[in-house]
């Protein structure tokens, strides 16, 4: 398949989980892609394994919520392989520092674990997409997808305030974003997963999983690769006329 | 760049509404990956015009008369589509009815007609087809931006789009997991349908897009495609706007 050749993307947190399989399908699809993650060793195992599959790809390392470390990397990727078409904002945390494996709970969280989780899941993505909206203006054409969640839009009990709060204000950054850029050719979307088989999901107690399981009409997890595909068609001109919007990948759980 | 292909052969589509402008390019789009095509329509002889222009044998099209307002009709198109074809993969909604009318003066019968195609329609032609479809299979009901926002002069158009979204979710959970079912909500599409409606209110609404322009019924053919691959196994009971920004709801 190579509905992606000639487009360059830009995946954050693609060292493992979704991002992974956000950037290996954009690789796959003939894209020329960015593996960028705030673990340098996962960013450059993922991009070298990807060349070793004939993919375009190379692997950088950067803290999202460090403006100037973004635009570096986007410098790096420019430099590599031209402007970026597509921006896929993924990378972020899920802190569970409360009892067992839980989240902590709003009135014994440390201020500061709120706020790193804003840095990264919120801030990082208007970095991203500060670096690299000037460049798909003047190309006049460009994707971003935001990786949202449905605990941004409804109560779920597995995650903490600060990641429910950061991935609401990722659909208000969305919409907002998609009105303004929207003139220049561009689509911003978000995906909202529901409970997804990843490495940060393995994280919380096991009988969380099983009730999200069996709370989700499928009867089963999502795997990274059911959230890949819809990124793909989100980036993909299957998707043209598509901005603004948020899409449950969640196998009917919550149906927010 | 081209949009995602899917390989759809040896499926079949039963596809209500298929000589509307944005059934023509579903139709053209499923069989262009592979699938049989059921079209159904209210006018027979556009739909078998339409047919033969896609599949002059018929071979992989059967095109049937179907008044989306009467019971009957779905059992019988349904029926046919196995028949044919041995199993039902996926269903697309699409057969519509948008006119103008204000609620003050909007008679019993206009009000009726409308919820009879758009509403009841879509619970006909899902409730025949269910017996008949194959696991892994899935529908999707083609809503509207009206369903969610209102419409200004077709309340009865916007009430039945409504209610179809909520159609759709309690379908979805009814036949999880073996079924998906889902609904598409376009937007302003180009075609004879929003010509009233542009020459009401003239370039406003697209100046409004943030895309600055129509959609294409094209582009709504990829989405449906899209939502009836497996790439969106993991994705039922959501309803995705396809409307180039103007409307941006959750």
């Amino acid at each position: 398949m190579s509905s992606h050749a000639g487009r360059v993307a830009l995946v954050t947190g693609a060292g493992r989980g979704i991002g992974r399989a956000i950037a290996d399908s954009h690789a796959a699809a003939g894209a020329a892609v960015a593996y960028l993650d705030h673990d340098r060793e996962l960013a450059e195992t993922a991009a070298r394994e990807a060349v070793a599959k004939g993919w375009q790809a190379v692997g950088l390392s950067a803290d999202v919520a460090d403006y100037e470390a973004v635009v570096e990397a986007c410098r790096k990727v420019t430099d590599a392989f031209g402007p970026v078409d597509i921006l896929v904002n993924n990378a972020g945390i899920s802190p569970k520092t409360g009892a067992d494996g839980r989240r902590s709970p709003a009135w014994e969280m440390s201020p500061e674990e709120f706020r790193r989780v804003l840095d990264v899941n919120l801030t990082g993505a208007f970095n991203c997409a500060r670096a690299v909206l000037p460049g798909m203006k003047a190309m006049g054409r460009g994707r971003i997808v935001n990786q949202s969640s449905v605990a941004g839009k409804t109560f779920c009990d597995i995650v903490g305030v600060h990641y429910a709060a950061s991935k609401a204000a990722l659909i208000g950054f969305t919409k907002h974003l998609a009105g303004e850029v929207g003139p220049f050719g561009i689509t911003v979307n978000a995906v909202a997963p529901g409970r997804i088989d990843t490495p940060l999901m393995r994280g919380t107690a096991s009988e969380a999983n099983e009730a999200a399981r069996m709370a989700t009409p499928l009867r089963r997890l999502g795997s990274p690769e059911d959230v890949a595909a819809t990124y793909l068609f989100l980036t993909s001109d299957s998707a043209s006329f598509v901005t603004g919007q948020v899409v449950d990948v969640a196998g009917g759980w919550l149906m927010t | 760049m081209t949009t995602t292909t899917h390989d759809f052969s040896g499926r079949t589509l039963l596809l209500t509404g298929a000589v509307g402008t944005i059934g023509r390019e579903i139709a053209k789009r499923f069989l262009a990956s592979g699938a049989n095509c059921v079209v159904t329509d209210l006018d027979l002889d556009a739909v078998t015009s339409f047919a033969r222009d896609l599949d002059p044998n018929l071979e992989r099209v059967l095109p049937l008369k179907h008044d989306a307002g009467m019971p009957e009709d779905a059992e019988r198109v349904a029926q046919a589509a196995k028949d044919r074809f041995g199993a039902i993969d996926f269903v697309v909604t699409s057969a519509g009815l948008y006119k103008d009318a204000m609620v003050e003066t909007m008679t019993d019968a206009q009000w009726k007609q409308s919820l009879a195609v758009n509403l009841d329609g879509v619970f006909y032609t899902c409730r025949a087809a269910i017996p008949h479809l194959a696991e892994g299979g899935s529908i999707v009901n083609i809503a509207s931006v009206a369903g969610h926002r209102g419409s200004f002069a077709h309340a009865h158009y916007a009430a039945a789009k409504g209610a179809v979204l909520t159609f759709s979710r309690s379908l979805a959970v009814e036949l999880a997991p073996k079924i998906r079912v889902n609904a598409v909500s376009p937007g302003l599409i180009d075609g004879p349908m929003v010509q009233n409606l542009l020459q009401m209110t003239g370039t406003k609404l697209i100046e409004q897009t943030p895309l600055k322009r129509l959609g294409k019924p094209e582009e709504i053919a990829s989405v449906i495609a899209f939502l009836c691959s497996s790439d969106a196994s993991f994705i039922t009971g959501a309803s995705l706007h396809v409307n180039g920004g103007l409307y941006i709801s959750s």
